[in-house]
């Protein structure tokens, strides 16, 4: 290579690279920078305005095998929520009321950041959050889980997997959780005079309970159709990130791992807070920052429920 | 359940604005780089800090930050019934990654680059407000332990029982079904870093409540600054006279 042609090739290569490559490039190099040129011009990496959240999908009854269950997609965060029912007996503190016990999981297919083995720390946290929220929201009312007071009532296993973790998992993980319950149909249960409990099972082929005709007739029976669960409002959680001046609604994994700061906010109403949840960080909040998380709270409040709303709709015509 | 006797008396005499007694000591574990114990009435907690030091897990060292871990964990005799709780606890797992996120943001851990800093945070008796306790304890350990912080973190609870915002709550009142909101704040630059609530409550009262938790954490900074400038004029004299 002469000397003269050095430096021509040198800008042909320049050009090639800032063609395609230097994007890529400098996102992986300068990740903060990188995000911090796209806010400066208001917009978001994927094309979203800073206050608003991605597309959101919820598929209801997917997993046939459940008592009720929901596929939630938030962007790209999928979570998937079942919900199982079992006999049980309610504790002596509260005959008259259900359970509901709550597990989220990450497992390693979510996000190259999961390792095998002993859960994540960040799964804890949103499995003592989701708890908490699901506990303070009354969307279950745990009285609806009970048979007879003090003998029987339904456990509810209520688990959550992240099947892709791409940022805003709490706001996600509580809309299939919700959403799940919405789908929840309690079975069909007998109750004989002796107060003990059968699930009655419906064959698909046959409209009749596979129950023995000669049981029945032995021993009264109590017969309680199977039913849909009433619930309260619908919680709604919303990520907010602060940086600088900015605040950006239901952050990707990719903006998270760069920005930090988090607020999470859970309406159930527009004027009804269920929880707040802002763990240090490195950007401060007055008072009034925290006012604007909740304004974008409220409008992502209506929003998704009206997604609710369509999505049992859509399952009501199924 | 009434939380307030007519005359404006909470269950253990105190008014709704009034905070428990407070009670530091810094100082309390020998071997420590820092260490102190934190009252708040009847809960009390102890926070010991270990470095900067420098990193044990290699592959987690961080070139330009020290790296910051805690611990949390509750005695089993810290509640009135028993409870044996493990490590893989979901509740002290979230609490121990709550108080690291609170304290990271009040450390300077650029001027640590390289390094770690440990914080180990045990209730010993749990009353109410174990949150705010352990952010308070763990603030004058690493006062103790001479860490550079941009200013002290501070935390105080707030809750709304009988339609009255009310200080402080005991476990008594915790337990009424009220909310419970937590802030932690920096008192000089008056921002709050933790915030942390999970109840139904109109926005309205949020905003009363949580004025309330910040004048009730700005309180306890003042008490917390008069505890280590108290100490720190008992280490002066305790080294004698400057010597020329």
């Amino acid at each position: 290579m002469s000397a003269e042609e050095a430096p021509a090739s040198a800008s042909v290569v320049k050009d090639v690279v800032v063609s395609s490559m230097e994007v890529e490039a400098f996102r992986r190099l300068f990740p903060l920078q990188y995000i911090e040129r796209y806010l400066d011009a208001a917009v978001r990496p994927d094309g979203r305005p800073l206050g608003r959240a991605r597309p959101t999908d919820v598929v209801l009854g997917q997993v046939p095998t459940t008592d009720g269950s929901a596929l939630v997609r938030l962007g790209n965060t999928t979570m998937l929520a079942g919900v199982k029912l079992e006999l049980s007996v309610p504790s002596t503190e509260t005959p008259d009321q259900g359970r509901i016990a709550i597990d989220f999981q990450m497992p390693p297919i979510c996000s190259p950041h999961v390792r095998p083995g002993r859960p994540a720390e960040d799964a804890c946290a949103i499995n003592e959050q989701l708890s908490n929220v699901l506990a303070s929201s009354q969307l279950v009312d745990l009285r609806e889980f009970s048979i007879t007071s003090g003998k029987s009532a339904w456990m509810a296993h209520l688990d959550i997997y992240c099947l892709n973790a791409d940022g805003s998992l709490l706001d996600a993980a509580l809309l299939a959780s919700t959403a799940a319950l919405m789908d929840v149909q309690i079975p069909a249960i007998s109750i004989n005079d002796e107060g003990k409990v059968q699930i009655i099972n419906f064959r698909e082929d046959q409209d009749e309970p596979m129950v023995d005709a000669e049981k029945v007739s032995e021993t009264k029976r109590k017969v309680v159709d199977k039913r849909r669960l009433k619930l309260g409002p619908a919680p709604v959680a919303v990520t907010c990130m602060l940086y600088k001046n900015h605040l950006l609604a239901d952050p990707t994994a990719e903006e998270e791992a760069v920005l930090h700061t988090v607020v999470i906010v859970v309406l159930d109403s527009p004027d009804n807070l269920i929880s707040l949840y802002k763990p240090g960080g490195s950007v401060l909040a007055t008072t009034s920052t925290v006012m604007d998380c909740i304004a974008v709270a409220r409008l992502r409040l209506k929003e998704v429920h009206r997604i609710l709303e369509e999505a049992t709709k859509r399952e009501g015509e199924d | 359940m009434d939380f307030l006797s007519p005359e404006g008396l909470r269950l253990d005499g105190r008014r709704a604005l009034e905070l428990r007694q407070l009670q530091a000591e810094v100082g309390v574990v020998e071997k420590a780089d820092g260490s102190a114990t934190f009252e708040m009435g009847n809960t009390k907690v102890i926070a010991v800090v270990y470095g900067p030091r420098e990193v044990q897990n290699r592959n987690q060292q961080q070139h330009d930050q020290a790296l910051v871990r805690c611990e949390y964990s509750m005695a089993s005799f810290s509640t009135g019934d028993r409870r044996r709780r493990g490590k893989g606890d979901r509740r002290a797992t979230e609490l121990s990654l709550v108080i690291r996120q609170t304290m990271e943001a009040a450390i300077l851990t650029n001027l640590l680059p390289r390094s770690q800093i440990d914080i180990f945070v045990q209730v010993l008796q749990a009353d109410g407000g174990t949150r705010a306790c352990c952010i308070n304890a763990a603030t004058l350990a690493l006062a103790d332990a001479g860490i550079p912080m941009r200013d002290i973190i501070v935390s105080c609870a707030a809750g709304y029982l009988n339609s009255t915002p009310i200080l402080d709550l005991n476990y008594l009142e915790d337990s009424g079904g009220g909310p419970d909101l937590t802030v932690a704040l920096f008192p000089k630059l008056n921002k709050v870093s933790l915030l942390q609530m999970d109840s139904k409550i109109p926005i309205d009262v949020f905003e009363k409540v949580m004025s309330l938790a910040s004048e009730g954490a700005r309180t306890v900074a003042q008490f917390i600054k008069e505890t280590l400038m108290e100490n720190t004029t008992q280490l002066a004299l305790a080294k004698g006279p400057p010597k020329f």
